[in-house]
């Protein structure tokens, strides 16, 4: 169907405002003028259309487009004046054209213009604001700005202050901290070649108790003095308005006004020039004559890690956790962990990565022949800068006897090797600290997490328990040999393995945490059903205890220790 | 000649001001010489117009009506209600009334609306009759028998929430000072003085932090405001209506309605408590340290006291306003190093008390929200478009464009609802 086919005219007789005549808009759309009421003084734009996109219907939908005057001036409109609001249902909603554009001039007029001219929807810039100043941000931005983006990596301050940040080129990125901050020097390290030059800036960096508005936000240099003016100390102020270089040179200024919600930046009038590398030639730019808005995005643990929804976070900024093992097991749940905000973590393995580890490791084949702890360290450290992962490319025994575990928050024991196990209990006779010894049964047809306290050891009387735990007595030909050589390993999926990941992460979890039920001794596992079990090997069958998995794909269950 | 401390205040402040606002534009200067004529006397009426009628509309959005404050009445009623029931005290021991901007007629709505607004009352106890001495279980008897109501204990009040109703109420248990005994009074001892003026109206409420009594007189405060907004500082208001008619008579365009904003100060301190609002949204000035309403109605009221005291007149109501925001950073007192914004009614009483102890941080802000609104008004006085004039104040004070309620938008029919539309997965 194409557009000659439409019966406008139908569309017409129910929505009279329609108005008939077709005029050619960019990229072959169509548009269709909307008669508009008369407007209260102060709530006027210049003109409202239809306009369907080339493909409507089949391939677009149908919008209303405002004119450029009403943009940052109505809410609900993108940079392009187009209305932001449901309307056409589109192609898979069963309607046909006619009605789609019905449907959505009803709801341009009952959701849009009724609303805007009775005063509806005055409060709605403040729920989107961030929408909004994106908008003015696109406006303003040209390609010789002097900074793309201010990221911020810590709490918004109590008080306004004046703050050290930096500029990172070419990325033309604004850090607003210096490298005091140890997450700002991991930001700088995972923007590799894109910060290889660091210019200090001054940042004001001012707490708002209210989200800014078009109403409300700066427009110019004298509404940001006025902001810096009432919220810098004296000094502060006078400091920050005449700011030189050590040299003497003119420095950078950002205005950087946030909450924990939302933040706006602005990049002062009278910086240094601007040097713009297009690859060919450099080229010179004066400075900015007026305040240049600019996206203000923030990079600290408790967003980027929880979205402002785990308070949990601030607590594991703070936790050392030692992870023994890097293989397919411990890389990706140190991964998580990072992922989960834990601070600081150690991992050690002596192994380096192996062609075929990768079908179930973090790490590709990128880092064969690497070392498995260093490569996941590098891997982990460039992608999450709330973390730190500190390797060591050494058995967990050498690593043992070198250290303590004297400030170490929980150990992961994820090698599944008896003897590490047996020197990890050695050495919390010394140093008590919980405890969690993850592995996997053949196929991952189950895992275990075993969660000790502090207090509470491994080795019962001279014993060790694991094969007593597992789910399933396996038979020895299940453990095959590799070709050539003496390794011994057992053929599973990485997305089997997933489970046992997601098991040993959430357990490990709750003792970072200090969860409830992290005080008692107890084993969690997952645990594959018969089903699962008669599809990877004949004759296998569930212990007692594991039973009640029997008719389900996959549960999990938990015990007591032992 | 004696100068009244207003008065005095005025010239001090005359004398470190820069200048008016008006003073540098040029659009405005030439109304401003003496001798007018009447002829000259019309232009300049119609010439302030435009910023009157703006100045107005804002005023008009921002001013929570007197019928909305009397239907809170409602409230007083049932709070009383409750203490006389579970406190079994006698009826006539107790009386209700506002205070606050409730009762002075300049208690402002919240930007975007949104925000209740808080209807301050005063609760006079004759305490001579009721069992409850001690300042601390005075308060506390009170909060008990509001206990239902969800009462939450403030400095000197208990506010109730009232969920369903557009305010809340700020409810300060009180004993009037004017028939209690001597002894009584000595044993009360209270902080402060009742200012001599107004010692028939003076209170002792409870200072919960240091579980004092302290005199307060919300009353006296209100008529001292009713008494200086009646002062006549405006030449014009008296001459409007001949003015116009004979503007009329010569078809120039005259303005639709009389003079606006002719209640100066009471219009003054609900545009400047706006836009001190709007300064704490718009980043200026941090909503911790802003300046107290009634700071803001002290230093207007007595500026506008001293003008009047001084025999000053003004051609027309944005000039005074003018003159008022110009004047009003200049206006707090600074004596033996410790700011001073004296109550009129209670002797001994600094409102700007807390400025010297924050290490500069609210006068900053008092300073800084001064400038803007400086700022902010020459912006305006500088346009002389209407159109222009008029966005502008809605901008400055956050006043919404006017509404209308859309009918006259044509209706169209909906066509058949849509099958129902599968929903989206998390990805």
């Amino acid at each position: 169907m194409s557009l000659a086919n439409l019966d406008l005219t139908s569309v017409q007789q129910h929505f009279p405002d329609l108005l008939p005549s077709a005029l050619s808009r960019d990229r072959g759309a169509t548009a269709y003028r909307l008669r508009l009421p008369a407007f209260p003084s102060g709530r006027a734009f210049g003109w409202a259309e239809l306009r369907l996109p080339k493909g409507f219907p089949e391939h677009a939908r149908a919008e209303i487009v405002l004119s450029p005057d009403a943009v940052l001036r109505v809410p609900h409109l993108d940079q392009a004046g187009v209305l932001c609001t449901d309307g056409d249902p589109g192609p898979g909603s069963g309607h046909s054209p006619e009605d789609r554009i019905l449907l959505l001039l009803q709801a341009y007029q009952e959701h849009f213009l009724a609303p805007w001219l009775a005063g509806g929807m005055d409060g709605d810039f403040a729920a989107e604001a961030l929408n909004y100043w994106a908008i003015e941000v696109a406006q303003s931005l040209s390609h010789s700005d002097p900074v793309r983006a201010v990221w911020t990596v810590d709490p918004c301050p109590a008080e306004a202050i004046v703050r050290q940040g930096l500029l990172l080129l070419p990325e033309r990125i604004v850090i607003a901290a210096d490298e005091q901050l140890p997450i700002t020097n991991r930001l700088i390290r995972s923007m590799g070649k894109g910060a290889s030059q660091h210019i200090g800036v001054l940042v004001a960096d001012i707490p708002i108790s209210h989200t800014l508005t078009p109403g409300t936000w700066p427009r110019t240099a004298s509404d940001l003095d006025l902001i810096l003016g009432g919220r810098l100390k004296p000094a502060e102020y006078e400091m920050f308005r005449s700011a030189t270089s050590r040299r003497g040179r003119r420095i950078h200024r950002v205005v950087l006004l946030r909450s924990s919600e939302s933040a706006f930046a602005y990049l002062l009038p009278g910086g240094p020039p601007t040097v713009v590398d297009d690859g060919k030639r450099k080229k010179t730019y004066p400075p900015l004559s007026r305040p240049l808005p600019l996206s203000a995005v923030r990079l600290d643990p408790d967003w980027t890690v929880g979205r402002d929804q785990h308070p949990e976070v601030a607590d594991r900024q703070g936790k050392r956790i030692l992870v023994l093992g890097a293989g397919a097991l411990g890389s990706p749940v140190i991964d998580h962990l990072a992922k989960a905000g834990v601070g600081f973590i150690t991992v050690v393995d002596a192994d380096d990565l192996s062609p075929a580890n990768i079908g179930r490791h973090l790490l590709g084949a990128e880092s064969i022949g690497k070392r498995k702890a260093s490569a996941a360290a590098r891997r982990v450290n460039l992608g999450y800068p709330a973390t730190v992962v500190t390797p060591h490319a050494m058995t967990a025994e050498s690593w043992l006897k070198k250290h303590a575990l004297s400030g170490v928050d929980v150990v992961l024991d994820l090698t599944g090797d008896p003897d590490v196990r047996w020197y990890v209990d050695q050495a919390r006779q010394e140093h008590p600290c919980p405890l969690l010894i993850g592995w996997m049964e053949p196929y991952v047809a189950a895992a275990h997490a075993c969660l000790l306290p502090p207090q509470t050891p491994w080795i019962q009387g001279s014993r060790d328990p694991l094969n007593d735990l597992e789910a399933v007595s396996w038979p020895d030909e299940v453990i095959r040999r590799e070709p050539g050589c003496s390794s011994r390993f057992q053929s599973y999926t990485a997305a089997a393995a997933a489970h046992a990941v997601a098991l040993v992460t959430e357990n490990a979890l709750d003792l970072i945490d200090g969860a409830d039920g992290s005080a008692t001794a107890q084993v969690v596992s997952w645990v594959r059903g018969q089903h699962f079990l008669d599809k990877h090997w004949p004759g296998l069958a569930l212990r007692d205890w594991a039973l009640p998995a029997a008719p389900h794909e996959g549960l999990i269950l938990t015990r007591p220790f032992p | 000649m004696t100068l009244t401390k207003s008065a005095d205040l005025v010239l001090q402040a005359e004398r470190t001001r820069p200048a008016r606002l008006t003073e540098s534009l040029e659009s405005l200067a030439a109304l401003r010489n003496d001798g007018l004529t009447r002829s000259a006397e019309r232009d300049l009426l119609l010439a302030y117009s435009p910023w009157a009628r703006a100045l107005n509309e804002a005023n008009l959005h921002i001013t929570v009506r007197p019928e909305e404050i009397a239907a809170a009445a409602e409230a007083y009623r049932e709070v009383a209600g409750l203490l006389v029931t579970k406190l079994d005290w006698p009826n006539d021991t107790i009386r209700i009334l506002p205070q606050g901007s409730a009762s002075t007629q300049t208690l402002i709505r919240s930007p975007f609306g949104g925000e209740k607004f808080d209807v301050d009352a005063v609760c006079q106890v004759d305490i001579s009759r009721v069992a409850a001495q001690d300042p601390m279980g005075f308060f506390q008897s009170v909060g008990d028998a509001l206990e239902e109501l969800e009462a939450e204990a403030k400095k000197r009040c208990w506010n109730i929430p009232f969920p369903n109703r557009p305010f809340y109420l700020e409810f300060t248990p009180s004993v009037p000072l004017n028939n209690v005994s001597q002894y009584t009074m000595e044993s009360m001892a209270p902080r402060y003085r009742a200012a001599f003026a107004y010692r028939a109206t003076a209170l002792a409420v409870v200072d919960t932090p240091t579980e004092r009594w302290k005199t307060s007189n919300p009353a006296g405060m209100t008529k001292w405001i009713d008494d200086t907004a009646k002062r006549p500082l405006i030449r014009q208001v008296s001459m409007e209506t001949a003015v116009l008619r004979e503007a009329k008579a010569e078809v120039v365009p005259v303005p639709e309605q009389a003079v606006e904003i002719t209640d100066t100060l009471r219009v003054a301190i609900r545009l400047f408590k706006r836009h001190r609002d709007m300064c704490v949204r718009r980043g200026i000035i941090a909503g911790e340290a802003k300046p107290i309403s009634i700071i803001i109605v002290t230093l207007l009221t007595s500026c506008y006291e001293g003008l009047a005291d001084l025999g000053r007149v003004y051609a027309h109501p944005v000039e005074l306003l003018d003159d008022l925001a110009s004047l009003l950073a200049h206006l707090v007192l600074k004596l033996e190093d410790q700011y001073r914004v004296d109550n009129p009614t209670v002797e001994g009483e600094n409102f700007a008390e807390k400025w010297n102890h924050d290490g500069g941080t609210r006068y900053r802000a008092f300073v800084a929200w001064c400038k803007a609104l400086s700022a902010d008004l020459k912006t305006i006085l500088a346009l002389t478009e209407p159109q222009e004039i008029s966005t502008r104040v809605r901008e400055v004070f956050g006043i919404p464009a006017p509404t209308t309620d859309g009918t006259g938008l044509s209706s169209a029919r909906y066509p058949a609802p849509p099958p129902t539309r599968p929903g989206r997965g998390l990805a």
